[in-house]
């Protein structure tokens, strides 16, 4: 028996070497993520891992500026007509990694590619007013609508491959070959993928750890170099302390609100949602559960983009006034409004959730919290099966957002107006904005709709969250990006 | 011995298809639609419609079942639902790793546990069976994700022995190991120690001593034998519950196992390959417990004269 002990330790030594275990890469600048990229091919990709990694393999035809208003990456355009527009190649010659010469038959490959059902790509019905795409000459590309649409050029974010090799069904999604700023080297496993950046060289390493304790012990021994997002508030109030960490923040534009169901009894009663929104006290969850990693919001965009309205006032904390409004919506002599307040199982969800309960509850309104797996809570969303409950829209860039979610015609499955929220005057907000040519004009109406969501809410907005980057000392050069993007890794360095 | 291994085969596959179908169904009963989750929350219905029909999920879930079934006939475990990969190939993947967490953990724990047990059955009552049993339970009631991240602290952080987390040569093996070896160790040298004081009461270790043969070769040699039984009964069950893939020791050190792939696969609803990992854990639970039904043989020559009857 000590004999087969001795065998045992001398296998647990030996065995893993003889299994093969690779060596650590020491040269790569390592980026921390929560969640690897799963698809890395741009007509697929649908998560925010895999579509941020897909900005830095492949270039758009267009971008967004720090209004969110389209501003030209590969090409720039001009509107012929309402219905036809004309995007030229900006760069004189554009390449992609395998030194092909990208030229406006990959734009026409790669947008029909998209276009066609056999493709079966997620983002199909968003270009479904294309009707034609033309080549006019190697750098001139004419795009044909089937309807006026001012936000069109906004649209063409999908990262152009070579159409050589979509014809001969190259496995994108696992060996990408784009045209972008860095370039796939290799993806040994799941969670570490490998990219270098061209213009030098260097080569850096996409770790996934998921646990965002661990991703701080990593950053700290120095496993990884820098990390960004999802890391709960006392993690990020350590890290600040942390003499060899760097951290920074910017504003982010994931909006954050509490839903309601506009059907409901209770929550359909105006004076109740109003009661609750004067009930929240939100610079104090900013301040103490969010570590001050937020900002108020008014409206689903924010006043900065080009859509967005600045001059809302928020419902600032006012717990008579909520007591008021609660009298005034019926729950009169001592009488507690009761409503269900569902949300996901996250850990951090169910903190924040607890303290709304709170809040709420000082004021004469008692929550009873339910939060479930995230496919459940979502089918109970989708369904409608809820009074209350917080979510958070991510990665929103045009204004379209709000007919998706406020338009009486786009309760589900139609749409995401979930509440069933119905009002003559909102639909008439968003029907006129869209019918206006001009971007500052839809603006304008888009501002007015936005004023009259406050002031019936649907939604009772709660923040925009904000971005945090974390490097050691010697990582300098990043910035963050309002959509949450890694493109700062074009110009990070170790110094 | 032919007979019982067709016998066992037999069953097994019964089990794998009831594993089958009860996956496939109870995947489909529960809330939440792929498609819902690949797209998120701003995709249009036309995308959604389209994709679904793409992917097969329009079909009445009896016409999917079975296509699912007669794929799987042909050994054709599909595509993910999300990456469009093959998924033997993430399979092919994952397995080396999981092997080599459970491997390694098994022996770790054996390495504590042995010791251990036969330290407090031999000396029982003492101090050194106290000792030895206080540090099973302490093993026994701290959790994988409290012990992982206690671990890392500290040997990776203050001792800087060892990573942190990832599969990056044999040193990153050393903490998930521990951690999940350690778990076991308490759970076996508990079980190492009951079976073995019941052994060394037998009639046939009085004997043994009588011969006048000496303290360790009774322990060892004859008490050990019979009492590994129920031990390797135990060892089984734990190796099957670690092929399986130990999902939070696998979280917390980011180790690319299949307990990982299968928790990531059910929650973005990939059902072909929810369905694949189930299938190859049921397998895995068959054949490990198959194995040590032939191991038990090998230690006590009265089930193999049994069997062979």
């Amino acid at each position: 028996m000590p004999r087969l002990l001795i065998f045992l330790l001398a296998l647990l030594v030996v065995g893993p070497a003889l299994l093969g275990c690779s060596k650590p890469e020491t040269d790569a600048l390592r980026f921390g993520i929560s969640s690897a990229p799963i698809n890395l091919d741009p007509r697929f990709a649908t998560d925010a891992a895999s579509s941020r990694i897909n900005r830095l393999l492949y270039q758009r035809l267009v971008d967004f500026d720090d209004a969110y208003l389209a501003k030209p990456a590969l090409a720039s355009w001009q509107a012929l007509t309402p219905v036809h527009y004309r995007f030229q190649l900006i760069n004189q010659q554009p390449e992609f990694h395998d030194g092909a010469a990208l030229t406006t038959a990959d734009i026409k490959a790669t947008y029909d590619s998209v276009l066609d059902p056999d493709t079966a790509s997620p983002h199909l019905a968003g270009f479904n007013m294309i009707d034609a795409i033309e080549i006019i000459d190697d750098r001139s590309i004419d795009f044909h609508l089937n309807k006026p649409d001012p936000l069109f050029p906004g649209r063409l974010v999908i990262g152009i491959m070579p159409a050589k090799l979509l014809v001969t069904d190259h496995p994108f999604n696992r060996h990408p070959i784009g045209s972008g700023p860095f370039q796939f080297v290799d993806w040994p496993e799941e969670g570490r993928l490998q990219l270098q950046r061209l213009n030098d060289k260097q080569t850096f390493e996409f770790i996934a750890v998921k646990n965002p304790t661990v991703r701080v012990l990593k950053l700290l021994r120095g496993e990884i170099d820098m990390l960004q997002n999802n890391l709960p508030s006392e993690l990020v109030g350590y890290l600040a302390e942390q003499e060899e960490i760097n951290l920074i923040k910017s504003p982010g534009s994931s909006f954050t609100y509490l839903g309601f169901n506009m059907q409901d009894e209770d929550t359909g009663n105006l004076n109740l949602r109003r009661a609750i929104a004067y009930a929240l006290d939100r610079d104090a969850i900013i301040k103490y559960v969010m570590g001050d990693a937020a900002t108020p919001a008014n409206a689903l965009l924010p006043p900065d983009h080009w859509a967005g309205n600045s001059d809302l006032l928020p419902y600032l904390h006012d717990p008579d006034k909520a007591r008021l409004l609660l009298k005034q919506a019926g729950y009169v002599d001592g009488k507690r409004a009761q409503i269900i307040y569902k949300t996901s199982s996250d850990p951090f969800r169910i903190r924040l959730a607890t303290v709304i309960q709170q809040q709420l509850s000082e004021v004469g309104i008692d929550v009873d919290l339910r939060s479930y797996d995230w496919g459940t809570f979502y089918g109970d969303i989708k369904a409608g099966r809820f009074q209350m409950f917080s979510l958070s829209w991510v990665g929103i860039k045009t204004p379209d957002i709000f007919r998706y979610v406020f338009h009486s015609e786009y309760i589900p499955p139609n749409g995401a107006n979930r509440g069933h929220y119905s009002d003559i005057q909102a639909d008439e907000l968003i029907d006129a904005a869209e019918a206006e040519l001009t971007l500052p004009q839809q603006a304008k109406y888009y501002a007015q709709l936005q004023a009259h969501l406050l002031q019936q809410l649907p939604y009772v907005p709660l923040w925009y969250e904000d971005h945090l980057f974390a490097a050691r000392k010697e990582i300098n050069g990043y910035t963050l990006a309002r959509d949450g993007n890694y493109d700062g890794v074009i110009h990070v360095r170790r110094d | 011995m032919i007979q019982f291994l067709f016998s066992r085969l037999a069953s097994a596959l019964f089990v794998i298809f009831g594993v089958t179908c009860l996956v496939f169904l109870l995947l489909h009963m529960v809330p939440g639609d792929p498609v819902e989750v690949m797209l998120g929350e701003s995709s249009q219905p036309a995308d959604r419609e389209a994709l679904r029909r793409a992917l097969g999920l329009d079909q009445p879930l009896l016409t999917q079942f079975g296509q699912y079934l007669g794929n799987l006939a042909q050994l054709d475990l599909g595509k993910s639902l999300y990456s469009q990969r093959p998924i033997v190939d993430m399979l092919l993947e994952r397995i080396p790793a999981t092997a080599q967490l459970a491997v390694s953990a098994l022996i770790v724990a054996v390495l504590i546990a042995f010791p251990l047990g036969v330290l407090a059955a031999v000396k029982k009552g003492s101090h050194w069976d106290q000792s030895a049993m206080g540090v099973s339970l302490i093993g026994v009631s701290i959790p994988n994700f409290l012990m992982g991240p206690i671990l890392i602290l500290v040997f990776s952080l203050w001792l800087g022995w060892f990573p942190v987390s990832g599969r990056d040569g044999f040193v990153s093996l050393v903490l998930p190991a521990l951690t999940l070896g350690t778990a076991m160790a308490a759970i076996l040298s508990r079980m190492v120690r009951a079976t073995l004081l019941e052994t060394l009461n037998e009639d046939y270790i009085r004997t043994a001593r009588a011969k006048g043969l000496s303290e360790r070769l009774v322990v060892w040699r004859h008490a050990m034998r019979n009492a590994l039984l129920p031990v390797i009964t135990l060892l089984g069950l734990q190796l099957g519950v670690l092929l399986g893939g130990a999902v939070i020791t696998e979280v917390v050190f980011s180790w690319p196992g299949l307990g990982q792939l299968t928790i990531e696969s059910i929650q973005r609803r990939d059902y072909p390959v929810v369905q694949a990992c189930v299938l190859l854990i049921s397998l895995t639970y068959v054949v490990v417990n198959t194995l040590t039904d032939l191991v038990y043989g090998w230690l006590d020559p009265r089930v193999r004269l049994e069997g062979g009857r």
